[in-house]
């Protein structure tokens, strides 16, 4: 099987076979109402707070919110390979891992995506916010290698919880730490310290900010820096979830353990 | 005068299926069944999986609504009057769920004493009473979920009586529970009954409808296959002989030609493993042995014996007829 | 069948339940602490103090209470079903409204933990003083709004029982009853479309009870409005209940099978 063929269609089929929330009763309430309510939350108390302004919080929680698809996708994803007992398999050959763990992350970086995107969208219209055609393009690719970076928190996250039991809690947990720290309601210089620090190995914090630039007209060549933190930090939370992975698959044959595994 | 009457009763099932939810199949759990029971009486329904039986209690303490038909229970009718019924009836079914796993025994008891209207004053001794009663007396302080199978289904009963119920419901009862506890449950079970409620019972096992029933309705396919004292559902097979053999490989076409042989009732096949057992009901006096033994041309025969029939050959035969 | 009793029972054993999964303690203690963290720090962030920092405090902290009962409610009447208790509670005498009600009273209950959390971690990390004028006010707000948010959970729970994935609906809700409701930003601040929805929430007439008792104004004539309200929740949610349980004898939804 050629490489692109496992990175695509090995990443569609077992996206669907463990994704059952295509369903409309479930989509449209977390993926565009749960958003869209959080952008008017915070937009409001933004407002009474003096922080920011509108444009400020679609933003900030538009990106913020395609966590949910991320982590808990690659979430559910890892572990439901885990409970069919197909984790092992895939990771058999080290040489096809990066492209077949690529090719599971790339469903999921769609779908997370496509819920910024459409937060976005139904923020920006709820609040009466302006984005500039001109910025959609470099607005489109900030997003998309942020939600690429959190779906590498989402690998690694998954990666490193095999042995909770349930990885939505996990999930539940890095989504909370990255609403306080990611700088999606308060500016990333605004916070304490220890947490602007703690901010700048997170996902989303660099996307955020460059999102932020370029919907406010800066050219993508300002939001560089951003940018490039962004996808390298996504690279690293690929490659130590790869690596855990890896790690866990040879503790486990040397103790016997593949079943749990 | 009957304590329940059931006339005609019929519950049909539609399954919905596809996403805009469209009427798929109808099945008809239970189809036009009658009978009735008397005040002090063991009442039994028979029959395997499937056959209607819990489908039946349910629609008798008023959790579903006959599709036609009518039911009374103590005189009020099931789907008009049912807070009447609920008042005076209790239910038990067997297996683990049913229970608030966190809480202890006793705060279950609590919980449904106060769901049934037992008054405040007479609760604490009511449930003292049940939990000495169904031998759980000393273990009620420990969560359900700590429970076994058999302290579980005990906790079901000591539940069911707390309003002490004019009629019980018990359905499947002892499925599940080791043997020991199966007896006691029995033994439960007859005392309640000598002591004056009455009791319909549901159960797969024909032995404990036999040893515990005063009238039986065999239930199959949501039909009454029939119905009477195990006495007289045991005459009704006790004529003629039964013809066991055991074929490895029953070929083609054998049990056709069994069925013609002159003097045979009837034949009913049973899967053991490798082999069948042909279980075949004869006319007394008739000597089938030989001329069945022709019909298996050459497949190998493993056990072959002949007895009397028991009140399971005329439950499996009834059965496999629907 | 003393009714008053019923209710209460079953609250105090829901509660009893409730309170002994210290997971699902924790997590309900997190969840809204997450949030109201954010809103510290974004008040925190631009040097604000006073009115509408001391305002936001107080209704942060009731997020809790809306948190714990808002999805648990949604999927509740699943979970009675699964657990293999939702027909021994229809085949029961006992008013099937009456007994659903209790449950999602004791959720709303257990999110008091939540508040008590909420108002610890606003002080210790954060330095907000919510000095309390009428503490017996104060309490007593509090118990009423615990009282609407439940009775709402109610209705919730009794609406949501069609969908096999009323969970999202539940989760879904959280965030706007904390904004239309005026838990963290002043009605006044919200669109005048938007108004007469939050008036008709009975949680916002609690919210405003719990402030006046903290501001140190009469808090008896919102608590009135919000018990008035949640009495007629109450009333229809005991409706659709009775519709829903003939309905589920109709068509056979009690049990799992």
């Amino acid at each position: 099987m050629s490489t692109l063929r496992i990175l695509f269609v090995g990443g569609i089929i077992s996206y669907r076979a463990l994704f059952a929330w295509l369903s409309p009763w479930i989509s449209i309430p977390v993926f565009v109402l749960a958003p869209l309510f959080q952008i008017l939350l915070f937009a409001y108390v933004g407002r009474a707070a003096g922080v920011g302004d509108d444009a400020f919080f679609v933003i900030g929680n538009a990106v913020q919110y395609a966590s949910v698809p991320c982590l808990w996708a690659m979430g559910s994803a890892i572990t439901g390979e885990r409970q069919q007992g197909t984790l092992p398999l895939l990771l058999a050959s080290p040489a096809r891992r990066v492209p077949l763990f690529l090719g599971r992350s790339l469903p999921v970086v769609v779908n997370g995506f496509v819920v910024a995107a459409v937060s976005l969208a139904a923020g920006a219209a709820a609040l009466g916010v302006r984005l500039p055609l001109s910025t959609l393009g470099p607005l489109a690719l900030v997003v998309a290698v942020s939600t690429f970076s959190c779906t590498g928190l989402g690998l690694a996250m998954a990666a490193l919880s095999l042995r909770v039991r349930d990885t939505s809690v996990v999930a539940l947990i890095v989504f909370g730490v990255l609403l306080m720290f990611a700088g999606a309601n308060v500016p990333v210089d605004a916070l304490p310290a220890w947490m602007a620090a703690v901010a700048r190995w997170l996902p989303l914090t660099h996307g955020i900010e460059a999102a932020r630039d370029v919907a406010a007209g800066v050219p993508l060549s300002g939001a560089g820096a951003d940018l490039v933190a962004e996808a390298g930090l996504g690279v690293l939370y690929v490659a130590v979830g790869l690596l855990a992975l890896g790690w866990q698959e040879r503790t486990s044959r040397r103790l016997a353990t593949l079943d749990r595994f | 005068m009957s304590v329940i009457a059931v006339e005609a009763l019929t519950r049909v099932f539609r399954s919905r299926s596809g996403p805009l939810r469209r009427p798929g199949r109808e099945v008809r759990a239970v189809d036009g069944v009658t009978f009735t029971v008397d005040r002090g009486e063991l009442f039994g329904l028979l029959g395997p999986n499937g056959a209607g039986k819990t489908t039946t209690i349910k629609m008798l303490i008023t959790l579903l609504v006959p599709t036609a038909g009518r039911a009374t229970v103590l005189g009020y009718d099931v789907v008009g009057q049912a807070r009447e019924i609920r008042r005076r009836v209790g239910y038990v079914f067997g297996g683990d769920r049913g229970l608030y796993e966190r809480l202890s025994g006793l705060d279950n008891l609590r919980y449904f004493a106060e769901l049934y209207g037992v008054p405040p004053r007479e609760q604490r001794t009511r449930i003292a009473e049940l939990l000495d009663l169904v031998g759980l007396a000393g273990r009620e302080r420990d969560r359900v979920e700590r429970y076994s199978r058999g302290m579980r289904q005990r906790l079901h009963i000591a539940r069911g009586l707390l309003h002490r119920p004019q009629v019980l419901f018990l359905d499947e009862p002892s499925i599940g529970i080791d043997p020991v506890g199966a007896r006691e449950l029995r033994a439960t079970v007859r005392r309640l009954v000598d002591d004056g409620t009455t009791v319909l019972l549901t159960t797969h096992y024909m032995f404990e409808a036999d040893e515990l029933c005063d009238r039986i309705a065999v239930l199959a396919g949501g039909r009454i296959a029939a119905s009477g004292t195990p006495a007289d559902l045991k005459r009704s097979v006790s004529s003629g002989t039964v013809v066991e053999v055991e074929v490895f490989g029953v070929p083609d076409g054998a049990i056709a030609r069994v069925h013609a042989v002159p003097g045979v009732r009837s034949v009913v096949v049973e899967e053991r493993g490798q082999a069948q057992n042909l279980i075949i009901r004869a006319e007394p006096g008739a000597e089938v042995t030989h001329a069945v033994m022709g019909c298996l041309d050459e497949a190998p025969v493993g056990r072959v014996a002949t007895r009397e029939p028991t009140l399971e050959d005329a439950y499996v035969e009834l059965v496999s007829r629907s | 069948m003393n009714l008053v009793r019923l209710v209460g029972v079953i609250w105090w054993l829901n509660l009893k339940m409730r309170s002994r999964s210290a997971f699902d303690g924790f997590m309900n203690i997190l969840w809204p602490l997450f949030f109201s963290t954010t809103v510290f720090l974004m008040f925190r962030s631009t040097g604000a103090a006073g009115g509408a920092l001391l305002s936001a405090a107080v209704g942060a902290s009731v997020m809790g209470v809306w948190s714990s009962t808002s999805t648990t409610a949604s999927s509740m009447l699943q979970q009675e079903r699964r657990q293999g208790t939702l027909e021994l509670v229809v085949a029961a005498p006992a008013p099937f409204g009456l007994v659903l009600l209790p449950i999602t009273l004791s959720m709303a209950t257990i999110g008091l933990y939540s508040m008590v959390v909420t108002i610890l971690w606003g002080r210790f990390a954060f330095g907000i003083d919510i000095a309390v004028r009428d503490p017996w006010g104060f309490a007593a707000a509090v118990a009423v709004t615990v009282v609407a948010i439940g009775v709402l959970g109610f209705l919730l729970a009794v609406t949501s029982v069609r969908y096999r994935t009323a969970w999202a609906l539940g989760s879904t809700l959280e965030l706007p009853v904390w904004l239309i409701g005026g838990f963290l930003v002043p009605l006044a601040a919200l669109p005048d479309w938007v108004r007469p929805i939050s008036w008709l929430l009975a949680p916002t007439w609690g919210m405003a009870a719990i402030r006046d008792a903290a501001e140190g104004r009469s808090p008896l004539v919102d608590a009135a409005l919000c018990l008035a309200l949640a009495a007629g929740y109450g009333l229809v949610g005991a409706l659709l209940s009775r519709r829903l349980v003939h309905s589920a004898r109709v068509h056979a939804t009690l049990a799992l099978s």
